[in-house]
């Protein structure tokens, strides 16, 4: 699902993000990125939805190269990848059943459709009677429900989370990530950006982490999270 | 664009207009009153040419009579020029109680001593732009001694009514840049206080296309309202200042005509409109380019 080939990224006044970073994600594939803050996490994630642009190598999602996708195309592949953002990203001006749903509305979705499928993703994350209510009237940890669901509405074949629990007590934070495995489980690859160290030792999924930029531990269950 | 997205991008707009009540009643003030200015300014163009042209329209062609001429010959020669409107005999008599009168003499005193005026003829022309032209024609006709009229002050009318329309046009277009500039920048700020929202967009996979009607869909919105109460404002307040003007100062006649009215509100509407969409699509670009 998911080839990163000899990637690095530079950003302006020479700060190295990722170095030489080879990855491959299957399908239907659970995995956590973790390190610590400015270890490079956000930026393998944007990366693959072409919030960015690699300086060197390839990353190929579904068989195409997204850097070397036209300007164009780009929607098209983001309307494959649901992203769960550490900053939530919400429409302040749209009540939470509309910012839902308007993940539903880029993609041409019938009304009816819309209406069977918001109630049901914001029942699957606890937010089924704060529909009405705009961002500003919401905790942050319902903010950052608000943006999983936004995320899930698609079923999209790939799901990015960047630090999906920074904001969600112990509790919800793990039923979140468990709900997460479970997309998982039905075919749908999901990465998720992390320093949780509970969660990670509790999910016992593959774990790749990163220190400055480079890949420095892959394994296929991880768990007993190192931050290294 | 399917049913659906069409009904999404309209609901999406409008409840932008409703929710920004405040950005959008200063872009539609801001568009108002740029609309208003060159309104204003269009209509004093329009009255300043039109009492122009009104002043040299009032100027004679004075065709001569030689002492052999055939009268009737020369007034069917004189008729049969489309460009002429009206003809009028005036026989030398006439003439010299005329000069008269404009001179303060007795003219029964001045026609004892002789009448060197010809007979001669006071023609009309259609246009007051055509007036030196049917005076060398006139000229050509036998019979014809000489056609003369107030030449200096017909030329000095009409290049004064070209230059104002001149004038006008130059001014139109400058004002209208400014206007089309003024909203530009009124909607930009209205996408810089929502750049979150189309960044957000973009990022959950909507096309340009798709951000940008529901802004195309407000700047039309905008400028057709802008248009509207500058056309309310405008007309009323120009018929009320034109009837003020043609009953207070009677040698003013400023121009009252529906066709003028209909033609300028429909024009500053439509103006507006299309500043309203050009000033969204000019703003959003920017915002367009980060994908």
């Amino acid at each position: 699902m998911i080839h990163i080939q000899d990637v690095s990224v530079a950003y302006p006044k020479g700060i190295q993000a990722l170095s030489g970073v080879d990855l491959h994600f299957e399908r239907g594939e659970f995995a956590f990125i973790t390190g610590a803050s400015g270890s490079g996490k956000s930026t393998l994630l944007q990366l693959i939805y072409r919030e960015l642009e690699p300086t060197r190598g390839q990353v190929i999602v579904d068989g195409h190269d997204v850097s070397q996708l036209p300007r164009h195309r780009v929607p098209l592949l983001r309307r494959k990848v649901g992203v769960v953002f550490q900053d939530f990203r919400l429409l302040p001006m749209q009540t939470v059943w509309e910012n839902v749903g308007f993940a539903l509305d880029v993609i041409g979705a019938t009304k009816r459709d819309k209406h069977h499928r918001v109630p049901l993703v914001l029942e699957l994350v606890g937010l089924a009677d704060r529909a009405d209510a705009y961002p500003d009237q919401l905790s942050g940890g319902e903010q950052q429900r608000v943006c999983i669901a936004r995320a899930l509405v698609n079923t999209p074949p790939l799901l990015l989370a960047d630090e999906p629990t920074g904001n969600l007590d112990p509790v919800i934070s793990l039923n979140i990530v468990q709900l997460l495995c479970d997309i998982a489980d039905r075919g749908t690859t999901v990465l998720c950006a992390t320093h949780d160290t509970h969660i990670v030792d509790a999910m016992q999924r593959r774990v790749v982490a990163l220190v400055q930029g480079v890949v420095v531990r892959d394994e296929k269950t991880g768990g007993s999270y190192d931050a290294a | 664009m399917r049913l659906n997205t069409a009904q999404f991008l309209i609901s999406q707009a409008w409840s932008a207009i409703l929710r920004n009540g405040a950005i959008t009643g200063a872009a539609i003030t801001n568009i108002s009153v740029a609309l208003c200015v060159l309104g204003v300014f269009v209509l004093t163009a329009y009255n300043l040419q039109a009492q122009a042209m009104q002043q040299a329209a009032a100027v004679e062609i004075t065709v001569d009579l030689a002492k052999d001429a055939k009268r009737a010959e020369v007034e069917k020669s004189l008729r049969a020029n489309e460009r002429v409107k009206a003809v009028r005999f005036v026989p030398k008599a006439e003439a010299l109680e005329g000069l008269a009168q404009r001179w303060g003499l007795d003219f029964s005193t001045l026609s004892r001593v002789g009448n060197p005026l010809p007979d001669a003829f006071r023609v009309v022309p259609v246009k007051p732009d055509d007036i030196e032209a049917i005076a060398e024609q006139a000229e050509q006709i036998p019979g014809v001694a000489e056609a003369r009229y107030a030449q200096q002050t017909t030329t000095k009318l009409l290049k004064l009514a070209r230059g104002i329309k001149l004038a006008g046009l130059v001014a139109v277009i400058i004002l209208g840049t400014a206007s089309l500039l003024l909203v530009s920048v009124t909607i930009r700020l209205t996408i810089y206080a929502r750049r979150r929202e189309v960044r957000i967009m973009q990022l959950v996979g909507a096309t340009n296309w798709f951000i940008r009607w529901p802004f195309l869909l407000e700047g039309w919105f905008q400028g057709t309202t802008g248009g509207i109460v500058a056309t309310a404002l405008l007309l009323p307040g120009y018929a009320y200042l034109a009837s003020l003007i043609s009953s207070n100062l009677g040698f003013i006649r400023p121009v009252q005509s529906t066709e003028l009215m209909v033609a300028l509100g429909i024009g500053l509407v439509l103006m507006g409109s299309l500043f309203g969409v050009l000033g969204s699509l000019i703003g959003l670009q920017r915002y367009l380019q980060e994908v």
